[in-house]
Parts: C-alpha cells; structure tokens; sequence
C-alpha cells in the first residue's frame, strides 16, 4: 500500500500542453476520483501515474519511491481499463494468473489467490471460459479480478463503468466502493460521471483544462464548491446560475431589476465584490412557499416526473432553471407558483473569474 | 419497380459475366500449362492447339530422367524456407516495433525495396557475393530472397498487430511485461493467422522468384524455377519438359494458395474489449 505524490506536474504532447502545473497528495488508503468533462486531462493523468506515459517535468512518487521513467512493469500498480483490455486468447483463469505467472510465483499459490478473487467477484464459474464467451458485466469483473489478485500499492481505473448499462453501472459501483472497503489499498478512479465520483470517492479531484478545481470530500465539493465550474460540474441536474447586482439599496436580477432574494449576509459579499455576482442555487435547494413569503413568482414550463421527485423547468429574469419539488405538489405546465432558496443555500460567484465569493 | 429489378438482374448478369472473363483470363494459360504437360512433344506447339489429345506422361518422365528434378526440390526447399523464415524472424519485431512506434517509415523502406526491381540489386550482389566466395552458395540465395519475404511479412502483420486494441499491449506493461514480453506472449498469439498468411505468401513469392536463383546459384544449388530455365535453349525449346516442370513447380505455392484462405478469416480479438 502507497500513498501518491505528484508534484508540479507539467504534461505536453508537443507545443500543446494538456496538464499546465498541477500538485495532489493522495494519502496511503484513500479512494481518489479524478472527475472533469471531456478533455480535462484526468485520464492522462491516470495514464502517468500508470506510467504508460512520460511526464514533461515535475516529479510523482508511489510510497517513497520517485518513479518518473520507471515502466508501467515496475511501478507495483494494477489498472482496469474503459474496455476491460482482457487478453482474448487466455481464459479467464489465465487472464487473472498471467502476472502473477510473471512473477514467478509457485502454482499452488497463483492458484489460491485467482480462486480467492474469483470467490470475491462471484466469476468461479467462468474461469475456464474465454474474455469473448463473457458479457459486458462479467469481463468487468474479470478485468478487476485480474487486479485484485496482484495485490499492488495502488488500484487504478479509467472509466471502468462506461461500458455498462444504468443498471449494473450501479451495481458495479457499489461493488467497487464495498471492495475498496475490504481492500483498503489505495485506489484512483477516471470518470466523467459526478455521480460515480460522489458516490465512492473519500476525495474527489475536479479537473477543467488540466487543472485541479477543487479537492475535497465529496460533501464539501457538493456543499462548498471553490467556483462556479465546479459548482455546475457536481450536481444533477446542474446548479440554477443568475446574474445579480446591487442597485440602490438592494440586491436584483441583473436582467430584469427583479428583487433578488439574498439575506443581508449575501447582500454585504455582493456589495464587497463590487456589486456584482454570479448567484448559484441547486435546483433540491428551491422550496415551493406562499405568495406572501416573499418567494421568485415563477410560471411552470416543463414538468418532469421523477417518481421520488418532480422536476419543474422555469424562468428566473430570462434565465433559465430547474426545481426539484415534491411530487405530491403534482405542478403542471402553465401554473405559477413561488419558489424561494433555501436559508444558507445560495453560492455567490465572482462574475468576472468564477471563484467562490468570500 | 420494374426498371429497379431489370437494371439489379442486369448489373447481376454483368457481374457474373466480368468473373467469368476474370477466370478465363486467368486460368487460361495454367490450364494451357497443363494441358501441355500431358501432350505428346509434337502436339505442345499445334497450331491451332489440340483439345482432344491422349494424354501422356512421356514429358514427365523426360523431366526426371533428364534432370536431377528432385535436388532442385530440395534446393528450392532449402532456399524457400530458409528465406522464409528469415523474413519471419525479422519481419515480425520489424512490423511490432512499426506498430507499436507508429513511425512507419521503415515499412515505407522496405516496401520500397520491393518495389524496387530485381535487377538493381543484382549487380552489387553478385559482386559482393562473389568477393567473399559465396556465389553459388545457399546462404546468398537465402539473403537475397529475404529482400522479397521480409516486406512481405512487414506488410501483412502490420494490419495485424494494428488491430490489437491498443489498452491489451497497455495491460501487459501494467501487468509486468517487458515490450519484448508483449510481443511474444500477447502479441504474437493474437496474430496467428497473420503469421500463417505472411509465411504462406512469403513461401509462394520465394519459391516463384526466378531472376536471384538464375544468377546467385550453381549447378549444385540451382532451384527448381531456375533449373526449368534450361528447357529453354537458344535453338529450341523443350516445351512438353518445360510444361511438366511448371505444372509440379506450380503445384507447393497452389496448395498453399489454398490453405491460405482458410487461415484469412479470423475472429481471435473478439471479446477482448468492449462490446
């Protein structure tokens, strides 16, 4: 078991630079999630860590040990890859026992350990069969079978769940999260899938343009996002944003010079940033209130039923945005209602450069 | 709806009638090759030529009381094999190293030494060859028959090892394998069938090729397609002989031809990533 250092990082391909400068501890044990949308350079960065490809400059350690130019053989890592990547010509005995094999372990040994694993992921029926005769659930489990067994410092996997219908990715999921629990090994999981980071990380990495956005526990990424990138990233559906100023003596849509509901708290962070933000509310942080509670009068456009919820679609001063309500209310396209944030659930946003307002 | 179905039967008809020329084209002088082999002397040059004939083996058996026909067997073998397998020694890390590289110019140069005639490399060979006293020898008729099986092998195995998921070679490292490693355990068993096809041909192109054989071998190490040469005199020209010589040269590559097809299709990668 190891903990992961990467320090000052830089990673180009040419004159194009895809991570700029980026530093992250990764303690011994822990269960890290690299998240961002397309192209932020997380899956190059597990790639790095993996050593399947070189680092510009800075340095990365695996416990103690420097490892920049050491190969991916050498670096005591297992990875599970988006495609599974499960040798098609071995059979899954094979597929599970081949780096062990590599290692010269005894027979008796590569035996108990492949058994033992295959018990753990429930796949001991399968181990005469070949990667093609599996379905995509199954190799899934093969490929992490086959890096359970090797029993290395670190657990990497890049995207591992993409391939798999809503169904199982869940229930793979919990797997995944139940087996870093039993194994306590470190582990550093690719995904551009928020719910996945949320649900099984200890830390989530949020990534944009190589960049490290926020790490943080999964709470307070949620709760605390460090900017608005962040704070539209985690988060389904994505957090309502308007504009808002301060005009005269109070706070106001940008837009529409319609009363903006923030308490004298919101109202002084707003003034200090010289009268203009970004106001952010999730959409499970609007409560439906009275027409005297001083509520947003909005018009229902969409109704979306979720079962446990309801989603409704609106418009606040032309933008945009989206409630979670109760599904009792049974809302219903047309109608108007009033919705107003949550106490202590508004984000304000530095409009200029996205950063959480102090 | 009608027009749709007479222009379909049409282009089918058309298509039927392309593949027939196609094969008359070319089956048409092999079957004249056989044929000739099985006639009587006086008939092989009858102009018009003879359909019905009784056939013979008196060419044949010319062939074999007048040359050693199965010491050239042997040493085409030789040669064949030998070139063979040089270019599949070779050729295989050669077309890993391409693929896994991606920097594709040094298939570029071998195809270009393919493409290149003969001839050009000839002179300087035998030159060479001659100088350190080799000329006649089977090693120099191994080596410069790998200039026709290594492009070959290259060129047949790159697709192959290209259309290995790139994330299963990634695996490996990941799992303790050297690059050399890859190649023989992962790689390797991956591409069997591509293996099979670039021996297969690499065995058919040597064996066929006439112009290094003619000039780098002896007496002793003449092969078959060169010896056949000697048929060919300057005032006439045994053609029965030739014929029988050029229908059992023609039958190893022919066969090979054959179980090639078989080894072409192959679903080896399925299942090893997605989907």
């Amino acid at each position: 078991m190891a903990g992961i250092s990467i320090r000052n990082l830089v990673k180009s391909y040419g004159s194009f630079t895809v991570v700029p400068d980026l530093s992250l501890e990764i303690a011994d044990h822990e269960f890290v999630v690299f998240v961002g949308p397309s192209g932020c350079g997380k899956s190059t960065l597990l790639r790095i860590i993996a050593g399947l490809e070189p680092i510009t400059s800075g340095e990365l350690y695996i416990g103690d040990k420097r490892v920049n130019g050491v190969p991916a053989a050498q670096r005591d890592i297992a990875m599970v890859f988006q495609d599974y990547a499960l040798y098609p010509h071995m059979r899954v005995y094979d597929n599970m026992a081949f780096a062990l094999q590599l290692r010269g372990m005894p027979k008796s040994d590569i035996d108990s350990r492949v058994r033992q694993a295959a018990a753990m992921l429930h796949i001991e029926a399968y181990l005469d069969r070949k990667p093609k005769e599996l379905s995509g659930g199954q190799r899934q489990r093969v490929a992490m079978g086959r890096a359970i067994v090797r029993n290395p410092q670190v657990f990497l996997f890049d995207e591992p769940l993409s391939n798999l219908d809503a169904k199982l990715r869940a229930q793979v999921r919990a797997e995944i999260k139940a087996l870093s629990q039993q194994l306590r090994t470190t582990m550093v999981f690719v995904t551009h899938d928020q719910i996945e980071a949320m649900t099984m990380a200890d830390r989530i990495v949020v990534l944009q343009g190589g960049v490290v956005q926020q790490y943080d526990t999964p709470e307070v990424v949620y709760e605390r996002p460090a900017n608005q990138f962040v704070a539209g990233f985690i988060g389904s559906p994505t957090m309502n944003f308007f504009a808002v100023e301060w005009r005269g003596d109070a706070a106001v849509f940008a837009a529409d010079a319609t009363p903006a509901p923030l308490d004298d708290a919101l109202g002084a962070r707003l003034r200090a940033a010289a009268g203009k933000a970004v106001a952010g509310v999730r959409p499970e942080h609007f409560q439906v209130v009275s027409a005297n509670a001083s509520g947003i009068p909005v018009q229902i456009k969409l109704v979306e039923p979720l079962g446990s919820d309801t989603l409704i679609h609106f418009e606040v001063a032309g933008a945009a945005a989206i409630a979670r309500v109760d599904p009792s209310l049974k809302p219903k396209p047309g109608e108007r209602l009033f919705l107003k944030p949550q106490p202590g659930k508004i984000h304000l946003f530095d409009a200029a450069n996205g950063r959480v307002l102090p | 709806m009608n027009s749709t179905l007479l222009s379909e039967t049409l282009i089918r008809r058309l298509n039927t009638a392309q593949l027939v020329l196609a094969g008359i084209l070319i089956m048409s002088p092999t079957a004249w090759m056989v044929l000739s082999s099985f006639k009587p002397s006086f008939e092989v040059t009858a102009y018009p030529p003879t359909l019905v004939f009784s056939p013979t083996l008196e060419n044949y058996v010319e062939l074999m009381q007048t040359t050693p026909f199965f010491s050239y067997a042997v040493n085409s073998l030789v040669v064949t094999l030998g070139s063979a397998g040089l270019g599949l020694l070779f050729g295989i890390p050669a077309a890993f190293a391409v693929s896994w590289t991606r920097i594709s110019w040094p298939a570029v140069l071998a195809l270009a030494a393919r493409m290149a005639p003969g001839t050009l490399f000839l002179l300087p060979w035998y030159v060479m060859f001659r100088q350190v006293g080799m000329i006649g020898s089977y090693t120099a008729l191994i080596l410069s028959h790998a200039v026709i099986t290594l492009p070959i092998v290259i060129w047949v195995l790159l697709p192959s090892f290209d259309n290995i998921p790139r994330s299963i070679f990634e695996a490996a490292q990941v799992d303790g394998c050297s690059i050399t490693r890859v190649l023989w355990k992962i790689a390797l068993p991956l591409v069997g069938s591509g293996i099979a096809v670039a021996a297969i041909l690499s065995f058919v192109f040597s064996w066929n090729y006439f112009l290094f054989a003619l000039v780098l071998s002896n007496g002793d190490s003449k092969t078959l397609i060169a010896a056949a040469f000697n048929f060919v005199g300057e005032g006439s020209t045994q053609w029965g002989a030739l014929m029988a010589a050029a229908t059992l040269i023609a039958l190893p590559p022919l066969v090979l031809a054959a179980i090639v097809q078989r080894w072409l299709v192959s679903g080896l990668t399925l299942g090893a990533v997605k989907g």
